[in-house]
């Protein structure tokens, strides 16, 4: 029953969830029905807690969000506390750390990296407090989930690629068969293919989201197999500094961190949680807080990355151009798409939804090694 | 690059650290000490290499610190097992179990954070023109050649074929004779429990100066223990431990080179690659040196604390 590509981008998906995720699929934002608001809280009684899956000096998706917890820190100055706790496992562990949180008195609760059924758990033993979990695919009238559009950026820099890559053979470093991989690797090749049809990407899945010895390998692998583009969706940069060393190019995830690879960084999928944490903790202040679904939109909150200092100019230009197209409104996600095996899984002229994009679970053709 | 030289390079790059762990670990076990703390040590190794190479940009201090770092750790255990002779096991656990959690602890500031500045390949005139070894044994950092060629060599030479090295197992395989013959049991002990536990320090430093190269929380995960089995593997012959190392590293080399060529193994299955190396590492030597039993022998006094004043 549990289909493991649609596994969440940090945790396992939950089999109820599954049943969520599949009413999601039809299309259907609708919210659940309601219970009465949150009452509002006062500023000087507000606690905040966060939960990250890394550290915050991880200079990635922890760091991140750890702006963000600064962001809401700057804006509400007042509030009584926040509480941030760093590594929360996928395990009971995560359980014990939200549980910890709301007998802290905590009024509003944001796991940063989906722990599912382990959050889902103190979620429904504690109505009066309200819930966000980054990546999540439950909704309950006290849980709402928030995430990226990070697929537009993916598709941008994979024009870059496309145009960059001298071999057409295309790497990526993946963490595990999940929704944000197969969306991320997908998008990233038809980007490259709108220039380069003849491109192909080859996957390496290290079942970790943060293993720079696993990262440096791949890379190394995939390397020698004759790629000269890295993409990967990484918490570190070690497969940057393998590129630099091996003179390919690489384009990462989260954060600038072009110093560790100068020469072959292109760019990142770069993300910002700080407005919409401010928002968030706004809302549950005043006691408007709803559990709200976001994806948010490429240029809110999710972007490509300044171009690296080594990109020919007519290259940035070039992409660019697709990203303004896309921010115009339009969208590359239209068929006809084909899966690995060649059936059409996307009719010709028909568009992808969001919530499609976000719960992608198949690979496109030219994509190898994520699915069997 | 092709195929086999492409594997060999990594292999040789991801079997160092597990080579130069389990030197470290042959060195003390031929003494007569099993030293279950190589993991703690490669971790506290792991962060010393990355913080004196964030405060100096020299990889070799970084290396040399990691070395030091790892003989006082040594010498605290030496100072437990062998002088006041308490149980090397439960000592050994415990070294893991601070050396990781001190590591955990101290290198918060760390996490994430690239290295500085590398040990970067150095390519051997003339040797590095070889086909194929050239490319991946001759061209690669220094501390590959220390590892797989001036280690083993050198310490084979050292255990083998001198009086220091014929007390240095004598005190391993009988220590009540060595003692008999005016050999230092404890001073022997004590000194290559240390020695091989700045190689373990060392092996953490190689992680994060020459192969990963960052530091982060959990970086050795679980290397120290496969270093231990390698060991055994190894009949604790420091050549048999390069090589063993090396060997390792292929394993895990052919689980990245496998995905990247798009073989027709599940990736799931790849990954078990080096878990399913370790179980192999650890029944080939019961059933396959079962005929060379006594060349590959543990040292008969291995884990037995030496009280000169029983029997």
């Amino acid at each position: 029953m549990i289909d493991i590509r649609n596994l969440s981008r940090r945790g396992f998906l939950n089999m109820t969830a599954a049943g969520g995720a599949a009413a999601l699929m039809s299309g259907t934002f609708a919210r659940q029905a309601f219970a009465a608001p949150l009452p509002a809280v006062k500023e000087e009684d507000a606690i905040i807690g966060f939960g990250h899956v890394g550290p915050v000096t991880d200079e990635g998706w922890t760091w991140a969000h750890h702006q963000g917890v600064l962001a809401v820190k700057e804006k509400y100055p007042k509030l009584k506390k926040i509480l941030e706790v760093e590594n929360v496992p996928y395990s009971a562990d995560a359980t014990r750390t939200y549980r910890q949180f709301v007998s802290e008195g905590a009024n509003l609760i944001f796991d940063t990296s989906s722990t599912g059924d382990f959050l889902h758990d103190v979620v429904k033993k504690s109505p009066k407090v309200a819930f966000m979990e980054c990546d999540g695919r439950t909704d309950m009238p006290n849980l709402g989930w928030y995430y990226l559009a990070h697929w537009y950026p993916t598709y941008v820099i994979g024009v870059a690629a496309g145009m960059m890559s001298k071999t057409g053979k295309l790497g990526y470093v993946a963490s595990f068969p999940v929704p944000s991989v197969f969306s991320g690797t997908n998008a990233f090749l038809m980007g490259a293919r709108s220039v380069n049809p003849q491109a192909t990407l080859q996957t390496i899945v290290i079942n970790s989201w943060f293993d720079p010895q696993a990262a440096a390998q791949a890379g190394t692998a995939l390397i020698d197999n004759g790629c000269d583009f890295l993409f990967g969706i990484m918490d570190e940069a070690a497969y940057l500094q393998v590129a630099e060393k091996r003179g390919v190019w690489a384009a990462m995830w989260n954060t600038d961190i072009r110093r560790y690879g100068p020469n072959s960084y292109v760019s990142s999928v770069v993300i910002d949680f700080k407005d919409f944490y401010v928002d968030q903790v706004g809302k549950r202040l005043a006691g408007t807080w709803e559990p709200s679904q976001t994806l948010m939109a490429m240029g809110k909150g999710v972007d490509r990355d300044k171009w690296g200092e080594k990109v020919p100019a007519e290259v940035a230009k070039a992409a660019d151009a697709v990203r303004d197209k896309i921010l115009g409104g339009w969208s590359p996600f239209t068929g006809e798409l084909k899966d690995a095996k060649g059936n059409v899984k996307v009719p010709a002229g028909k568009t992808m939804t969001e919530v499609e994009l976000y719960h992608w679970d198949w690979s496109i053709e030219g994509v190898s090694g994520l699915s069997a | 690059m092709d195929l086999i030289t492409g594997l060999l390079t990594t292999a040789f790059l991801a079997g160092g650290v597990l080579a130069l762990a389990a030197i470290g670990e042959v060195l003390a076990e031929r003494v007569g000490i099993v030293n279950l703390g190589v993991e703690g040590l490669m971790a506290m190794g792991a962060l010393t290499g990355i913080a004196a190479v964030t405060a100096t940009h020299s990889p070799v201090l970084g290396f040399l610190a990691a070395l030091a770092v790892g003989a006082i750790f040594g010498a605290v255990f030496a100072f437990a097992t062998v002088m006041v002779k308490a149980n090397q096991v439960l000592c050994g656990l415990a070294l893991t179990l601070m050396g990781t959690g001190l590591a955990q602890t101290i290198g918060r500031s760390y996490s994430g954070m690239p290295a500085v500045a590398t040990f970067e390949p150095i390519a051997i005139p003339l040797l590095s023109d070889i086909p194929i070894l050239g490319k991946a044994f001759f061209s690669q950092n220094i501390l590959i050649y220390l590892i797989y060629l001036i280690l083993p060599i050198g310490l084979s030479y050292l255990m083998f074929y001198t009086r220091h090295g014929m007390n240095m197992r004598a005190v391993g395989e009988n220590p009540a004779a060595a003692d008999a013959a005016g050999i230092s049991v404890n001073k022997i002990r004590f000194l290559y429990v240390t020695a091989g536990a700045a190689l373990a320090g060392g092996a953490g430093a190689y992680l994060t100066l020459a192969f990963v190269p960052s530091w982060s929380d959990g970086v050795i995960a679980g290397r120290g223990w496969i270093a231990v089995a390698l060991v055994i593997f190894a009949g604790y012959r420091p050549g048999m431990a390069a090589l063993s190392g090396l060997l390792f590293g292929l394993i895990t080399a052919l689980g990245f080179v496998g995905q990247a060529r798009g073989w027709p193994v599940a990736p799931a299955f790849l990954s078990m690659l080096p878990y399913l190396g370790t179980l192999g590492f650890i029944i080939v030597p019961v059933i396959a040196w079962q005929k060379m039993r006594r060349a590959m022998a543990a040292p008969a006094a291995l884990g037995e604390p030496y009280y000169r004043n029983v029997r």
